[in-house]
């Protein structure tokens, strides 16, 4: 398994083998296919961290995360989501397929 | 290292966002084009209607362009969100100028994404790309010479009449 990129919290690896991802995220790893690892990205780099400044919008300061089609669910935080959306960004550098690491938010 | 992503997936993915983005902005034409089409059945003009009843297919036809290019380029294409969709309009002048602009938008839009996949290097968007500049061409073209028709019969008496039962020729 080779590693692709490491955020503070997180760390991305890719399984040549196995045609497959895997997303370290503390407490648990999850295994993706690329498509998994698209909706991903999607999801994250949607999430609004302006909402997390405004206790209006986002009374906590957490977000909830539902991964692979619902298999898995996380929960994080404001600095989580930040170094999970640095993570998406250099990730996909690092794979090749994005060419700058400019967030495009849908 | 084996490049699985690259494997998977042709496109860069900001080139994948710029074409989900336009496939929102293709779905929200279709639907401003079927309020259009009410607006004119609500307003006695029918053949008006009917040609906005056929632009707003057409444009559901570029959404599903862009929906299977990125199936096909193992992109992760993203069904839209519509929402704030016009039915007000002050005329039919109103209406085909309303048009007009909505589809230089899109014009816009488009030449941008050419531009950013030609920086990116994505060669593949751009040539895909090349359909819908030309497309883009010919639907401004019809546009302004329905508004060039509206001009010339005005809309004093049965002008508005007359402008409805020539847009026909509009319509193949
Ligand atoms: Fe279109
Ligand atoms: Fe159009």
């Amino acid at each position: 398994m080779v590693e692709i990129y490491r955020s503070k919290y997180y760390s991305l690896h890719q399984a040549a083998n196995e045609r497959a991802f895997y997303l370290d995220l503390g407490q648990k790893t999850v295994r993706m296919s690329l498509c998994q690892l698209l909706s991903l990205r999607h999801k994250v780099l949607s999430i609004s961290i302006e909402t997390h400044f405004d206790s209006d919008l986002n009374k906590h300061g957490f977000e909830v995360l539902m991964l692979c089609n619902k298999e898995h669910l996380f929960i994080l935080n404001t600095l989580e989501i930040i170094d999970l959306k640095n993570l998406v960004e250099h990730g996909f550098v690092a794979l090749g397929l994005s060419a700058e690491k400019e967030t495009i938010a849908a | 290292m084996k490049d699985i992503a690259r494997q998977s997936m042709s496109i860069k993915v900001e080139s994948m966002d710029m074409l989900n983005a336009q496939i929102k902005m293709e779905a929200h034409a279709s639907a401003t084009y079927l309020a259009m089409a009410s607006w004119c059945e609500q307003n006695g003009f029918f053949t008006s209607a009917k040609f906005f009843f056929k632009q707003a297919e057409e444009e559901r036809e570029h959404m599903m362009k862009i929906f299977n290019f990125l199936v096909d380029t193992g992109g992760s294409p993203i069904s839209p969100e519509i929402t704030n969709i016009n039915h007000d309009y002050a005329s039919i002048v109103d209406v085909f100028e309303n048009t007009l602009e909505h589809e230089v938008k899109v014009t816009k839009s488009i030449h941008n994404i050419v531009k950013k996949a030609r920086d990116l290097g994505d060669i593949a968007t751009e040539r895909f790309l090349d359909w819908f500049v030309m497309e883009q061409v010919e639907e401004e073209n019809t546009i302004r010479d329905i508004l060039d028709m509206i001009a010339i019969t005005g809309t004093e008496g049965v002008g508005l009449q007359m402008i409805d039962n020539q847009v026909a020729k509009w319509i193949e």
